[in-house]
């Protein structure tokens, strides 16, 4: 690397030294860096009156031939404000000054970011990773954050209704992937299909996606991957200003906005944010559903009873100096959202048409609520070489499930008057957490240690009138080391070490009624016992190493490691009837930890118009825990419902993610993003098939024109066309999901008011209406379409009051 | 030259993976049967059944590799609400309050490795009961865990 260098720098000067002497040559050549200097490869260059346009190389260096006529370049590279200057006709054949570019943020945390950071953090990360930056965010804006993430490949959300999903990463969801927020992993009710993420999307500003295990960094759960969330960079010194976001979306007649003010003096600032928003019921390109073989009617092809409302807090405030750093976070997320109500409940029961069509903004049973409330403080200081950090935070998620009492099984017909719970509150979870992470990083010679430790404890109380999951306690630790060490400029070698311990406490649960109980011909009535008290503590060891190799284009990374998961406790004891989909839910208390063993291999290649990246991996489940549908149907705790049982198998995963993208012309870029994905269960009692939830094959084309248009900056024009393959791999219950294709325009531009730069962009999501099938939607069951044609107008104001001199 | 070799073994081993996805498919994934059109099926939809007597309950069950299970569960409607899984809707009563509602659960395990099955099952319908429109809900699952259901709309007499 440093050789290649210093032959460029050679070359370089060789060239500028031809320049002078030669009066002919017809040269324009620079560098393009970021505003500490460090060079910025692939940023594009672009000569703007003849639209001829390069990309940096790995040194930041760019270079044009013959060019006869110039007025200005201009200078575009994905995070960064793109940045125009004027050249003279003099000054061509000659070098010209340094182009540094600021970042499109309020301003990036110096020590996190230097150089491109999504391109750094890539190549020094031996697990296949996709950053995406606020702007991605607001380009692709969905209904929630993991909707918006979905162009990434490899990415896919499990959605119920408009405004809530789940991350789904290689087809891995639910307990197997972690989402970590401002460093500490989120834990709200992650088990659940039916709930989505408390995240407010306005409110994130960078997310790190990594695609397979990441036990040895987040623990237990990051099994299937991680969706880390990193904290805002701070506000500039001095600084005094804000943002006002305003959405609106024309499926489910969504207004939402967001507002967020930010200060700094020199040391202390405060960066706060509300977001709201509230939607109406969401519209399907269909008429009617099928809901477990009967037919509803939809009243104007709206989804009856989806409609919601979200009410987010956010405060980040604290010190910051050189040396030491100390910052609070503080959020609450509150939301209500209706259940298609067609299909909810064992029985979608009292389901009154006429009062739920009556309005389209109103929010009847069956619905939740959820309240996630979060603080935590970050403390970090520098004593010598070292860099030493303390995380401690605390959660509350309050998520309660509203719907009319409905006696199953041998619940009373007639809701008792002296019951401890409301007669609609079917379900109620409370979760309180305490997490604690220390770390310390330090150099030593070429190797960079980061040795840490965390620990974490639960309290989950339930209540209302079903039963599903027992109250639990549960404590988790561990322990890691990580060395990250640079062989030579080109090779690094990733390696990690983490012992984990777990211990679940599960709680007591009996029926509040009596059931019939046959013994001996007799039958009596009898109180159930739903869940015994009993605990489970689990101890795994994980590895993980791998290696990437950077000799300029191409980029190479290979990476092995373990990840493991303990059983939740809806795994170890759940007994009771699911009410989203018929079916009775039994725990195993016997269950093993998960293990997973994964290799991971990624190529990149970038070229000046072009670049590919190919990330396969291969995957291993010696124990996958499994929900079964089993044949049989259970009488008293199950109320004659099919018995689903938690067992283990042997797992085969692998697949691959491709991006490929080529440069016509210096406004105009093809992208091909393709994923595929195999699972197959090697043991048990579905050995052969697949597992649930398993994305179809897809490929995204999109086409990007990136017009010059007079007081315009950055405007695009990108259309999107994802083909989804079939999906005829399935296991009970799912359904075969046919092929579908389906088409998105989004644009967007920015223009200046005053100082300020507004950012407008639009997506007609579902160009064309299709009405197709999402195989990993939580009503794919009830062959429910997806989302009909949907416009998206967002605008991103930026203001400052007040701007240091 | 060394990347080139890179790049092409790289690409070499995907698609060697691809190739790899074993196609012995030979899951089963079919859903079993309820038959309700034997001459002797019972109950149909619309049936009716006297308090005091025997509800025997006649159905064929047939899948394409093995049955599993069926439960049936006879429960009130009184309230009127939506579960039939059939077309013809049967004339209803006013709704009422329930007092003392017929509540009947049963599951049967189906023998072993059997393709078609001939269910009966007599149930008995209490004379002390409220009388009116009831549902009788049958779900079927095969081996493998596929399920089919079935709502019938009875009334209780």
């Amino acid at each position: 690397m440093q050789l290649t260098y210093k032959f460029q720098l050679l070359l370089f000067f060789l060239f500028g030294f031809v320049t002078l002497t030669n009066a002919q040559n017809n040269t324009i050549s620079g560098k393009v860096t970021t505003y500490d200097g460090t060079p910025l490869a692939a940023a594009i260059v672009t000569i703007t009156n003849s639209g001829k346009s390069v990309l940096t190389n790995s040194n930041g260096l760019y270079f044009f031939e013959n060019v006869t006529e110039i007025k200005s370049i201009k200078v575009t590279f994905s995070g960064y404000e793109s940045t125009k200057i004027t050249v003279s006709k003099a000054q061509i054949g000659t070098v010209l000054p340094d182009i540094k570019l600021v970042p499109e943020m309020k301003e990036l945390e110096e020590v996190v970011i230097s150089g491109s950071y999504a391109d750094k953090r890539k190549k020094e990360e031996s697990l296949n990773l996709e950053i995406v930056s606020q702007s991605y965010i607001q380009r692709n804006l969905g209904g929630s954050l993991m909707q918006s993430l979905q162009r990434i490949p490899g990415v896919k959300t499990i959605s119920i209704g408009s405004g809530s999903s789940k991350p789904l990463i290689r087809g891995l969801s639910f307990n197997q992937v972690v989402v970590v927020e401002n460093g500490l992993k989120h834990e709200g009710q992650q088990w659940g299909a039916d709930h989505g993420l408390e995240i407010d999307q306005y409110n994130v500003s960078r997310v790190e996606i990594i695609k397979g295990p990441s036990s040895f960094m987040f623990g237990s759960d990051a099994i299937g991957g991680a969706v880390n969330i990193l904290p805002a960079p701070l506000p500039k010194l001095h600084a005094f200003g804000g943002n006002i976001d305003f959405t609106g979306k024309s499926n489910n007649a969504q207004i939402g906005g967001s507002f967020n003010l930010y200060g700094r003096n020199h040391n202390w600032f405060f960066d706060s944010r509300i977001t709201a928003m509230d939607y109406a019921d969401y519209r399907v390109p269909t008429d009617k559903v099928q809901v477990y073989n009967f037919t509803v009617p939809l009243y104007k092809n709206h989804l009856r009873n989806t409609a919601g409302q979200e009410l987010d807090f956010h405060t980040s405030t604290g010190y910051v100096s050189d040396k030491f750093k100390s910052i609070f976070h503080i959020s609450n997320v509150n939301s209500k959202s209706g259940f298609f109500a067609n299909a909810h409940g064992l029985e979608p029961r009292n389901v009154d048409n006429e009062l739920h069509d009556s309005s389209n903004r109103d929010i009847l049973m069956p619905y939740q609520q959820v309240n996630h409330f979060k603080i935590s403080n970050t403390t970090s200081f520098k004593i010598h070489n070292h860099k030493l950090e303390t995380k401690l935070g605390f959660q509350n998620n309050f998520r309660r499930e509203w719907s009319q009492y409905v006696n199953h099984g041998y619940m009373p017909p007639i809701y008792p008057e002296d019951m401890y719970a409301p007669e609609n509150l079917e379900r109620q979870y409370d979760k309180n957490t305490f997490l604690f992470s220390v770390k310390d990083e330090f150099e030593l010679g070429r190797h960079q240690i980061t040795i840490g430790a965390n620990a974490e404890t639960q309290e989950n109380k339930i209540g209302g009138w079903g039963f599903l999951i027992p109250a639990f306690n549960q404590f988790n630790t561990g322990l890691f080391v990580h060395d990250k060490v640079q062989l030579k400029d080109d090779w690094m070698i990733n390696g990690a070490l983490r012992f984990d311990y777990g211990k679940i406490n599960v709680k007591q649960y009996t029926d509040w009624f009596p059931s019939e109980v046959e013994i001996d011909d007799q039958i009596t009535e009898q109180y159930l016992d739903r869940a015994e008290n009993f605990s489970r503590a689990f101890s795994s060891f994980n590895w993980s190493i791998g290696t990437n190799y950077n000799p300029g284009k191409l980029a190479l990374k290979t990476n092995v490691g373990t990840g493991f998961r303990m059983p939740i406790a809806k795994e170890l004891a759940s007994n009771g009837v699911n009410y989203h989909y018929y079916r009775y839910e039994r725990g195993n208390p016997d269950l093993d930890p998960e293990r997973s063993y994964q290799f991971d291999f990624g190529i990149e290649w970038k070229e000046q118009k072009w670049s590919v990246e190919l990330t396969p991996f291969y995957n291993y489940f010696p124990n996958y825990i499994y929900l079964n549908p089993t044949a049989e149907h259970d009488l008293y705790y199950g109320a004659g419902n099919q018995v689903f049982k938690y067992e283990q198998s042997e797992v085969n995963r692998y697949g691959t993610e491709l991006q490929l993208r080529y440069q016509f012309a210096y406004n105009l870029t093809a992208e091909v993003l393709a994923e595929y994905l195999y699972t197959v269960q090697l043991s048990g009692a579905k050995e052969g098939y697949t597992l649930p939830f398993s994305p179809p094959a897809s490929v995204l084309t999109g086409i990007t024109y990136n017009p010059e248009i007079k007081n315009l900056k950055d405007t695009y024009l990108t259309l999107d066309y994802r083909y989804t393959a079939e999906q005829n791999r399935i296991v009970p219950p799912e359904k075969m999901t046919p092929a579908s294709h389906v088409f998105n325009l989004v644009a967007g531009t920015k223009f200046k008011v005053g100082k300020e730069d507004i950012n407008l962009s639009l997506q007609v999501q579902n160009l064309f209406n299709t009405r197709y099938l999402n195989h990993t939607s939580f009503y794919r069951l009830i062959e429910l379409p997806e989302t009909g044609r949907n416009f998206i107008v967002s605008v991103k104001i930026p203001f400052s009051i007040s701007k240091s001199n | 030259m060394r990347k080139k070799l890179l790049l092409s073994t790289a690409f070499a081993l995907t698609l060697f993976t691809f190739s790899c996805s074993s196609d012995n498919e030979n899951i089963d994934t079919e859903y079993p049967v309820i038959d309700i059109s034997g001459a002797d099926a019972f109950p149909i939809q619309c049936s009716e059944i006297t308090r005091g007597q025997k509800l025997i309950f006649k159905a064929r069950f047939t899948d394409n590799a093995a049955l599993g299970s069926y439960s049936l569960d006879i429960h009130h409607n009184f309230d009127h609400h939506t579960h039939s899984t059939e077309v013809s809707n049967c004339s209803t009563d006013a709704n009422k309050q329930a007092v003392k509602p017929l509540l009947y659960l049963k599951s049967v395990n189906i023998p072993e490795g059997l393709k078609s099955y001939d269910a009966v099952q007599e149930i008995d319908i209490p004379v002390h009961i409220d009388p009116g429109d009831y549902h009788f809900l049958i779900k079927l699952t095969d081996k493998e865990g596929w399920q089919s259901l079935k709502g019938l709309s009875i009334k209780i007499k």
